[in-house]
């Protein structure tokens, strides 16, 4: 249950909201209309549930979590690519064998599994120069390095994107179906490697194992590299102020060696991706994107690293562009992909 | 001239015919297309792939017989010959006999129930006689028009008097009996001969069995591949099982003087390859064998084309002709004796033998060309000139395709365009003066309440006996916004298409569904008849219960019946969700811009300006003229500047013609109709305006540094320095040429066309200026392709001698000597040399890398301009308004180039020719909110129609810079690519939205 009675109209939300900076929106008259007026808001489909306002907020509001559950059953609004993956998660709750096409077994009597997420799909659909597969064989390359020996996960999707869509009848289907088959696996940890997997199963799940972001398991090990780069962290909103995870990626990259350097809004205050549960693409959201690369550009380093597909994308899409102005330098990659490359064929 | 006629007559209806009609009707002149056959589409429509794409023949061909079937101003005569040909340039008549066809068109809804219900059986032509046809046909599945023949010499009723089963079973009442041949005559001011080719007879050399059943005609093969072909696309023998190993047999009927065919028929090499690759395809257990004398793989993508059948397809080349095919008289097995080189004499045995037959003039073209008095060469030819390839003997009748010369299919379409430029030319004054423009009600409103029709037809028997027609109106009736369904036996009919249009008045209909048969052909038809019923064509949707439904379900009726219920559900469901949409007509720019002053550039400026149309003429060098500047001899004897000079003197006194030389384009920016570029030379810093242009920037000779020591030595040249020299006579009692210098390597892997004719050319002259003078030619096939193989035989009877070589053993040359190995004698030979001259390939000019962006047009791997398609488009680019011809496509003679820069002018005309750009009402259309400029629109669309334009997007606090597609109405062509690439969902097709095809998904799956 979201807590927006505890709202006293500061303000604040509004003024610190990332979204605010290029569409007129304010989470702080949303609240107030809700709780005063009963009437509903077009803001809650605005809202990239980044959680900077909640963040920020002094009376501990959490804004994103009450347009979670406003968005439930309504009709949603801007889905980008056409909604072709809320279709097809929709899809796949209906059928038996529906779940990564990933081959790679693993070791199967491990007590630890590895789920890569709907990675596969993103290659299927995007059509950009990112391998996201390779987030997947890099993670496993990676847990494999420092002896974790872990069995590949083979659910259906987190269902991420339905639950903030507000599919929630979709999400609890698909919540049920991994359940299940977490409980039957014998696994004890769940290493994800995407943010909104890592949120997804630890806050929206009940789930009777352990969960963790591979940023965690790496952030002290030994993988034996000295990368020498220059590189700077973009903080996903899932892993950063959703789930409170900061250091463990940016110390698993000065472990192996990289420098890293700050964007000007890091860890808590970093500014977002600008597409959240693939809503909302269009030129506002770019705005954003754009404001984001042009801070890493300010850095000087090397490669960009994120620890979300969707951030990877989003970035990487603007990056791509046939005709753009602005030209960006560096390198986006995902941590996973970093590491492993760096250590080449240890 | 006293009249001059706004018609043009096109004989023969083959792909040359088709493209002539259609850019002649698409310049506002009214066509006739007379043809012999019972269908337009000739040879073309029995290929089954075309190299060297593999692409699919008929795929290819058959949109253009359908616009043909609809142009307004194309006026068809099928079943038809030309008896006569009376007057003078711009004022022909025409006397054609159309022969009885004993099936009344109007009544005819090609049901084919008569086919079924005829007993005779007659050998099926379009199979080239494998397997039957009925006396009752239709020339083949996708035939235009659609209408059936009675074959009077098969009919029994008509030769006998019995049967008469066609009439009886008609139930259009179609079939006349009594039908009887018809003379017309029509009035033209020009005509174009486009008879075609005829394949040559094999039977008549006894030597290569044609009468073993296994040993077939290459068009027989071909045939034999085609999935509407006697044995569905499986190669069979006559046994019924299939080949392991086939042999074809090259040159039969070409390169023949002993019977009378010198010539090289050009295609038959291109084509064995294609046809060993494609049944390789369907069977990768086969082995395939071609025989040949040289591979003539001389056209763009042909060497290449060749070197991956050799080196990765494993197709085995076998360079020698065998004599004839053995069969054993015991066992009937087919076996083919052939030299080895430098082995002696092999035998093989082959499962079957393909005899690649080549292209002749047909009795009936031999005819036309007496009918016409026009003159013929000795192969029985029409004869033309180098510098004007599409004119006859006898002016204002016109030439082109195979029965000027043995020609490929993108060649034939090059010259067709080309002949139609030259009647265009003549009849510029008479443009739109015999064509008439259908007149429409206008629209009426069509309010917010959705009142669909739906008409189900049971087409005769082929719906109406499977799916249960009444039971499936009364089940429409029930659908939602369906406010009528009524049942037709045959809605295409002319009494049902009045019927539709009264419907839609007494029932205030605002949305029509047709549930009958493909919109391929029929969609067109009730789309006219909507408009004539005041409703706009875009509320119309055809369900296809036929081709995918009743035709597939025919032992399933209640299932067939179910599936469409299922499938008019889905269409009516779309329909109601349909708007009107309109088209748009835009003024636009009509000069024409030409790059390039040489003879191909020269040629489109003079053809564009003889219709009436401003056309800038840009040179990059100080003088017109072009490549055949370098050059001085024809290979009919007469000068270069015999042609350059009079081209020149035209262009420059053409009124409508401005030419710029020294000067470049540097800046184009725009689409067709409204081009805008800076021009730059010297002396010159202009803007212009443009609404086409032509790419005919050319190619040059290279300079083969580094190849056979040229550069090194003074007496090592190339082919056109050769030429200079020759002026003032050559002092050289041996000369050695070598071929290929520089070509058909890993650097220049394609083959550059002209250097084999160009040498035949050069070792005649220096054989007949001092007949006691050596000429060696070290080649690695001969490639005078065509009417040029004369000059090879020429250049042997004169003694020049003859040695080749392969890639891995080049010759090797020291200052005085070149030492090569003959590979037919497999002897090293040492050649003292006076003068050693080297043929080397043309290759693009750097601007090429330039030009290309700016219009952003592509260029092929070896940097020449790829042209839109290679078979039916060789002079256009994909976008709209831009056209290419000449060098700058691909090496190429003289005539050649003549022939395709008046085709690009041609194909220009049919822009500029226009009133007004119209563009069409299902375009796609970007909405810029959604839009995030990464441009993925751009890189999909065929058509160069979204361009990303640069705009400030300024939001609450941060204001960027960035690109957003815009889609430009008159060029895109509504097929949807961008919008199923663009991520955001900003791009709509228009009449594909979203919601509509949600609509359609919906629907169906209310039926599971």
């Amino acid at each position: 249950m979201s807590n927006i009675q505890l709202c006293y109209q500061c303000g604040k939300c509004t003024a610190i909201c990332p979204v605010r900076r290029v569409v007129k929106t304010s989470p702080r008259s949303t609240i107030y209309n809700n709780t005063v007026y009963r009437t509903g808001s077009d803001d809650i489909w605005n809202c990239l549930t980044c959680g900077l306002c909640y963040d920020g907020c002094p009376q501990g509001v959490d804004y994103p979590e009450f347009v979670k559950e406003e968005r439930d059953s309504k009709e949603d609004g801007d889905l980008a690519h056409k909604g072709v993956f809320t279709l097809l998660t929709d899809m796949m709750t209906d059928l038996e064998e529906s779940r990564t096409s990933l081959d790679e077994a693993g070791n199967t009597d491990s007590k630890i599994g590895y789920y890569p997420g709907c990675l596969d799909f993103h290659d299927m659909f995007f059509n950009l120069d990112v391998d996201f597969r390779s987030i997947a064989d890099s993670s496993m390359k990676l847990l494999n390095s420092i002896d974790l020996d872990p069995k590949l996960i083979k659910m259906k999707c987190c269902g991420h994107d339905q639950l903030w869509q507000g599919d929630k009848g979709t999400f609890e289907k698909l919540k049920d179906q991994n359940t299940k088959l977490i409980a039957q696996s014998g696994i004890e940890k769940l290493v994800t490697s995407c943010a909104e997997c890592y949120r997804t199963l630890s806050q929206d799940y009940d789930l009777p194992v352990e969960v963790v972001h591979i940023s965690q398991l790496l952030k002290d090990a030994d993988l034996g590299i000295d990368s020498k780069t220059t590189v700077t962290y973009h903080d996903s909103c899932r892993l950063g102020r959703h789930m409170g995870e900061y250091e463990a990626p940016r110390e698993a990259l000065a472990s192996a060696g990289s420098e890293v350097v700050e964007m000007k809004h890091n860890r808590n205050d970093s500014w977002c991706c600008g597409v959240s549960s693939m809503m909302n693409c269009n030129d506002r959201s770019k705005a954003l994107r754009k404001a984001r690369l042009d801070e890493a550009k300010d850095t000087g380093a090397q490669v960009l690293i994120t620890t979300c597909p969707k951030c990877l994308a989003h970035l990487n899409c603007m990056k791509d562009e046939q005709e753009s102005i602005e030209q960006y330098d560096y390198d986006i990659k995902d941590l996973t992909v970093f590491l492993a490359e760096q250590m080449g064929g240890k | 001239m006293s009249k001059l006629v706004g018609a043009v007559a096109v004989a023969g209806g083959g792909i040359a015919g088709i493209q002539s009609a259609i850019d002649l009707a698409n310049s506002g002149l009214k066509v006739y297309l007379i043809e012999k056959g019972t269908s337009i589409g000739g040879k073309m429509a029995q290929l089954d792939k075309t190299f060297p794409t593999l692409d699919c023949s008929m795929c290819t061909l058959s949109p253009k017989l359908a616009e043909v079937s609809r142009h307004p101003n194309i006026e068809l005569l099928t079943y038809s010959e030309i008896t006569g040909i009376e007057g003078e340039a711009g004022d022909f008549t025409v006397k054609v006999k159309k022969k009885a066809t004993y099936v009344d068109q109007d009544k005819c809804t090609a049901c084919e129930i008569c086919v079924s219900k005829c007993p005779a059986k007659v050998p099926n032509e379009y199979n080239e006689d494998q397997g039957v046809r009925k006396a009752i046909y239709l020339a083949f599945p996708q035939a235009v028009p659609r209408v059936f023949t009675i074959d009077a010499q098969h009919c029994l009723y008509l030769t006998k008097g019995k049967c008469g089963n066609c009439a009886k079973f008609c139930e259009n009442d179609a079939i006349n009996y009594e039908d009887k041949d018809e003379e017309v005559e029509i009035n033209v001011g020009s005509v174009i001969l486009s008879p075609g080719f005829t394949p040559f007879d094999a039977s008549q050399l006894e030597q290569f069995r044609l009468d073993h059943p296994n040993v077939i005609t290459s068009l027989q093969f071909e045939r034999q591949l085609s999935s509407s072909g006697p044995y569905e696309g499986h190669v069979t023998l006559a046994d019924g099982s299939h080949p392991n190993r086939i042999a074809w047999i090259q040159c039969v009927g070409s390169r023949s003087p002993e019977i009378g065919r010198g010539n090289c028929s050009s295609v038959c090499c291109m084509y064995a390859t294609k046809e060993a690759m494609v049944a390789m395809e369907h069977d990768s257990e086969l082995e395939t064998t071609i025989f040949n004398i040289d591979v003539r793989a001389f056209g763009k993508g042909f060497e290449e084309f060749y070197q991956k059948a050799k080196n990765e397809k494993g197709i085995r080349f076998i360079r020698s002709r065998p004599s004839g095919v053995e069969v054993d008289p015991l066992t009937n097995q087919l076996s083919l004796k052939y030299e080895v080189e430098g082995d002696g004499i092999n035998q093989e045995e082959f499962d079957m033998v393909v005899l690649s037959i080549g292209l002749t003039p047909s009795e009936s073209s031999k005819q036309l060309a007496e009918i016409s008095n026009v003159e013929i060469d000795d192969l029985g030819f029409i004869q033309t000139r180098i510098d004007s390839p599409m004119e006859t003997s006898r002016p204002g009748i016109f030439v082109c395709g195979a029965v000027q010369a043995p020609k490929d299919i993108p060649d034939t379409v090059a010259d067709a365009s080309g002949a139609a430029s030259k009647a265009s030319s003549l009849l510029a004054s008479e443009r739109g003066t015999l064509i008439t423009e259908k007149e429409y009600p206008p629209e009426k409103a069509i309010g917010d309440d959705i009142r669909t029709g739906v008409v189900v037809c049971r087409c005769g028997i082929n719906i109406g006996s499977i799916v249960d027609v009444p039971d499936v109106v009364e089940y429409v009736k029930t659908l939602p916004g369906v406010a009528f369904a009524k049942e037709e036996v045959y809605a295409c009919s002319s009494d049902s298409l009045e019927g539709i249009s009264d419907m839609v008045r007494e029932h205030d209909l605002n949305r029509v569904v047709v549930a009958s048969c493909t919109p391929r052909t029929h969609e067109p038809l009730f789309q006219e008849t909507l408009m004539e019923a005041g409703l706009n064509p875009y509320l119309f949707e055809l369900a296809n219960i036929r081709e995918h439904c009743s035709w597939v379900h025919q032992k399933e009726k209640e299932k067939a019946t179910k599936k469409a219920k299922d499938i008019i559900r889905m269409s009516t469901a779309r329909v109601n969700l349909t708007q009107p949409l309109y088209t748009d007509k835009v003024e636009f720019n009509k000069d024409a811009l030409v790059l390039g002053g040489g003879v191909a550039g020269m040629t489109a400026a003079i053809d564009i300006a003889d219709k009436g149309f401003h056309v800038t003429l840009v040179e990059k060098g100080p003088e017109l003229g072009g490549l055949l500047r370098t050059y001085t001899t024809l290979q009919d004897g007469r000068r270069t500047e015999d042609i350059i000079e009079p081209m020149i003197q035209k262009v420059v006194s053409h009124d409508t013609i401005t030419v710029f030389t020294d000067t470049e384009l540097v800046e184009q920016e725009g689409a067709v109709g409204n081009f805008t570029g800076k021009l730059k030379g010297i002396d010159v810093d202009e803007e212009i305006v443009f609404g086409v242009a032509v790419i005919a920037t050319g190619a040059n000779e290279l300079k083969p540094d580094g190849y056979f020591s040229y550069g090194e030595y003074s007496n090592i040249v190339t082919q056109s320095e050769l030429e200079q020299m020759m002026d003032t006579g050559v002092d050289a009692k041996n000369v050695v040429f070598i071929q290929c210098a520089g070509g058909r390597n890993d650097d220049r892997p394609y083959c550059s066309r002209a250097c084999c004719t160009v040498a035949m050319k050069n070792a005649i002259q220096l054989k007949e200026s001092d007949p006691g003078r050596n000429v060696y030619i070290l080649y690695r096939d001969i490639r005078t392709f065509g009417k040029w193989e004369e000059l090879y035989t020429k250049a042997r009877e004169l003694g020049v001698v003859f040695m080749r070589y392969t890639e891995d053993q080049e010759p090797e040359v020291t200052d005085r000597t070149v030492s090569v190995i003959d590979f037919l004698l497999g002897m090293n030979f040492e050649i003292d040399y006076d003068l050693l001259v080297l043929s080397a390939p043309m290759v693009t000019p750097e601007t090429n890398e330039t030009l290309a962006p700016l219009f952003k047009v592509p260029l092929d791997a070896n940097k020449f301009f790829l042209e839109a398609h290679i078979k039916l488009r060789p002079v256009e680019f994909a976008t709209d308004g831009v056209f290419l011809c000449g060098t700058a496509q691909a090496p190429k003679l003289v005539d050649e180039a003549v022939s395709q820069a008046s085709a690009a002018a041609s194909r220009a005309t049919t822009i500029l020719s226009k009133d007004y750009l119209e563009t069409i009402g299902n375009i796609s259309v970007v909405d810029p909110e959604l839009c995030i400029g990464c441009g993925r629109c751009t890189l999909v669309c065929p058509f160069n129609a979204p361009e990303l334009k640069e705009i400030v997007v300024e939001t609450e606090e941060i204001i960027y810079t960035t690109k957003k597609s815009e889609i430009n109405a008159t060029v895109c062509k509504g097929c949807g690519s961008c919008a199923a690439e663009c991520p955001t969902g900003a791009i709509t097709p228009r009449h594909f939205t979203g919601p509509q095809i949600m609509a359609v998904i919906k629907a169906y799956v209310e039926g599971i």
